[in-house]
């Protein structure tokens, strides 16, 4: 594992926030990689900086200094078009809360992604439709989000996340509205399609059960990495 | 599937969108059936002043409209009538003369514009002869026979039967005069034509103004205005003697052009504001909605649906509003006017214009592709346009601000 080349790297990534007169350091020098089949789990306090560092990752924000690498594309060499279109590739998300369109089926919020991706309709159908089985979903295709509850909800968006085959899923507390039973599962889902499918996951959570699951630990405090499982392992 | 959201997204709020598309199919409905009732309205007016009397266009020696002397002739006026008969569009072609003469009986005398018409075809481009109150029209082999309006028989004190003394100045600059026996009045309810006109034999006329066979227009009539002056061209075309000028309705009556122009550029002021109006109720539900789905554009985003792509599925989105309400409207509006088309609207006590141009007390609307389509197209491409505006919005979405929006 340590030869491969990470799936994302990020080096020295600061992020400050100007509201008014005031300004946020998020992230405070973050030097991170995150390799091909990783699972792991970021912690850390509310406001240590999970959010902007899985959205800087993403391409949905920039950093004020520092790099991110994902799967070889430096994200700050891309303009507004083609980090949306890395981002429909190469990254899945899934967030706390309104994470699937209300007027779609869960099958056709599956299905959109690989719409955006130009995947023909009969594929499309059959890839989504599979993912939601592989979910546990199988026989609520055509439920729209409102008729799902809300573990059901994040498994399509885990599916969503999954279906178009992306080099890694970044998950903002996704467990954070669910019951502990619910959380359980939604995790134990997430790893098992780790294991499958290959994808790496970045999970930021509060949840010492999630955590207890992980197979690597980040921990953030004050936007900068202050433990690393992963790095206790193989040192730098 | 892009639109499919759209149409999907339109009915989250179903109430919202209903009474856009109800406020855009009452708008378009009325602009429909507004601009019907207008144009309908305009052409009863023109028909109806035109057949009277002036008829759809006609054929006159140059300079004639500015400066009507009987001296100016068409030396062959049946060479000019068989030439514009013959094209398609113009079934009637009739010669004319006239003059202002001055109408004596004994002590009493009136000036009045006397025109020479040849009974038999006069009736197919003027409707004067149906408005006869008393004796009759003109009619062929009649000689020494005179029409008069009732205002100026009345002027002039005669009952039918009797003799009229004709004063005028013929073409060869002597002075013409006559003797004719009324033997019709007319009433046209047009008080300067009531007050005013008179007919006689064209023959008779081309004999006591010394015109030897000419006459001083042609006019022509048709199956209707539109056909008759879309004809104009061709009737330029066949005529012989080039030196003759066509004259469609707007130059033989001037006023009624200008009443008719300034009317409509009136209206047009309301009805585009009526447009804009709508535009703003319709951006006003687009706007709303987008605002209101600012964290799930970001979450679009964030799944990488490009920005012009979102904003795009709202423009849709509208464009699916616009439509509809603007269909609705053109069934709604259509229906209204083709009903009316058949029977009509009263139009009671209306004075200035319509009176004054000789309108019937009812009045047709007409639907047309214009009338029909100009309203709801003029809405839709405004609609159309101000979408712009959130589409620009939308577009200049940053996912991480969107999805924190509240
Ligand atoms: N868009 C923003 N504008 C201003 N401050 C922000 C913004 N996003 C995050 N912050 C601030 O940055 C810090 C880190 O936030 P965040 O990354 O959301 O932390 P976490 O996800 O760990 O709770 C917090 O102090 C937060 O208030
Ligand atoms: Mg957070």
């Amino acid at each position: 594992m340590p030869s491969e080349a990470p799936i994302v790297s990020c080096r020295g990534l600061k992020k400050r926030y100007r509201t008014g007169a005031v300004e946020t350091v998020a992230l405070n020098g973050v030097d991170l990689d995150i390799a091909p089949g990783d699972f792991a789990t970021l912690a850390g306090p509310s406001g240590s900086g999970k959010t902007t560092l899985l959205n800087l990752i993403g391409g949905l924000d920039t950093p004020s200094e520092g790099e991110v690498v994902v799967d070889g594309v430096r994200l700050g060499e891309l303009g507004k078009n083609a980090l949306t279109d890395l981002r429909l590739r190469k990254i899945g998300f899934v967030f706390q809360a309104y994470n699937l369109i209300p007027v779609l089926s869960a099958v056709e919020n599956v299905e959109f992604i690989l719409q955006l991706q130009g995947v023909a309709p009969a594929e499309r159908r059959a890839r989504a439709t599979a993912a939601l089985k592989e979910v546990g979903l199988e026989g609520m295709e055509d439920r729209r989000p409102g008729f799902l509850s809300g573990g059901q909800q994040q498994r399509v968006a885990v599916a969503r996340a999954l279906v178009s085959r992306p080099s890694i899923v970044l998950a903002d507390e996704p467990t954070a509205n669910l019951d502990s039973k619910t959380a359980g599962e939604l995790i134990d889902l997430m790893a098992r399609l780790n294991a499958e499918a290959g994808a790496s996951f970045l999970i930021s959570t509060h949840d010492a059960r999630v955590i207890a699951r992980s197979r690597r630990h980040i921990e953030l405090t004050d936007g900068r990495v202050t433990s690393d499982s992963a790095a206790a392992r193989e040192p730098a | 599937m892009l639109a499919a959201l759209a149409w999907r997204n339109l009915w989250r709020r179903k109430i919202r969108t209903w009474l856009s598309v109800a406020s855009m199919a009452f708008a378009t409905a009325l602009l429909v059936f507004m601009l019907s009732f207008q144009l309908g309205s305009y052409a009863t007016m023109k028909a109806n002043a035109l057949r009277l009397f002036e008829g759809f266009a006609r054929i006159e020696p140059a300079g004639y409209t500015d400066d009507p002397d009987v001296r100016r002739m068409i030396a062959d006026p049946e060479a000019a009538a068989a030439a514009a008969r013959k094209v398609p569009g113009v079934s009637a072609a009739a010669p004319r003369a006239a003059a202002y003469v001055i109408l004596a009986n004994g002590e009493r005398s009136y000036g009045a514009a006397l025109d020479g018409v040849d009974p038999a075809r006069e009736p197919r481009v003027s409707t004067l002869s149906a408005t006869i109150r008393q004796g009759r029209y003109l009619k062929e082999g009649d000689d020494d026979a005179i029409v008069l309006g009732d205002a100026l028989a009345r002027d002039l004190g005669l009952k039918l039967g009797d003799r009229v003394t004709v004063l005028g100045s013929a073409a060869d600059q002597t002075v013409a005069a006559d003797s004719l026996r009324l033997v019709g009045v007319f009433h046209t309810g047009l008080g300067d034509v009531d007050r005013q006109v008179a007919e006689m034999p064209l023959a008779r006329f081309q004999d006591t103004f010394a015109m030897y066979g000419a006459a001083n227009v042609v006019v022509l009539g048709g199956e209707s205005l539109g056909e008759v002056t879309r004809a104009l061209p061709a009737v330029r075309a066949a005529l012989g003697d080039k030196s003759l000028k066509v004259q469609d309705w707007g130059a033989l009556m001037p006023g009624l052009k200008q009443a008719i122009t300034l009317d409509f550029s009136t209206s047009m002021f309301w009805y585009a504001s009526l447009v804009v109006v709508v535009a703003f109720i319709i951006l006003n539900t687009l706007i709303m909605s987008a605002l209101e789905r600012t964290r799930e554009f970001g979450m679009l985003l964030a799944l990488g649906m490009r920005a012009e792509k979102i904003a795009g599925m709202m423009w849709l989105e509208m464009l699916f509003l616009a439509v509809m309400g603007a269909g609705a409207g053109i069934a709604v509006g259509g229906a209204a006017t083709l009903w009316f088309e058949g029977h009509g609207i009263a139009i009671a006590g209306l004075e200035g214009l319509m009176a004054q141009w000789g309108l019937p007390g009812r009045i047709y609307p007409t639907l047309s592709a214009v009338s029909a389509l100009s309203g709801p197209l003029a809405i839709v491409a405004s609609v159309a346009l101000g979408g712009l505006i959130p589409y620009g919005r939308v577009r200049a979405l940053k996912p991480v601000a969107a999805m924190r929006a509240a």
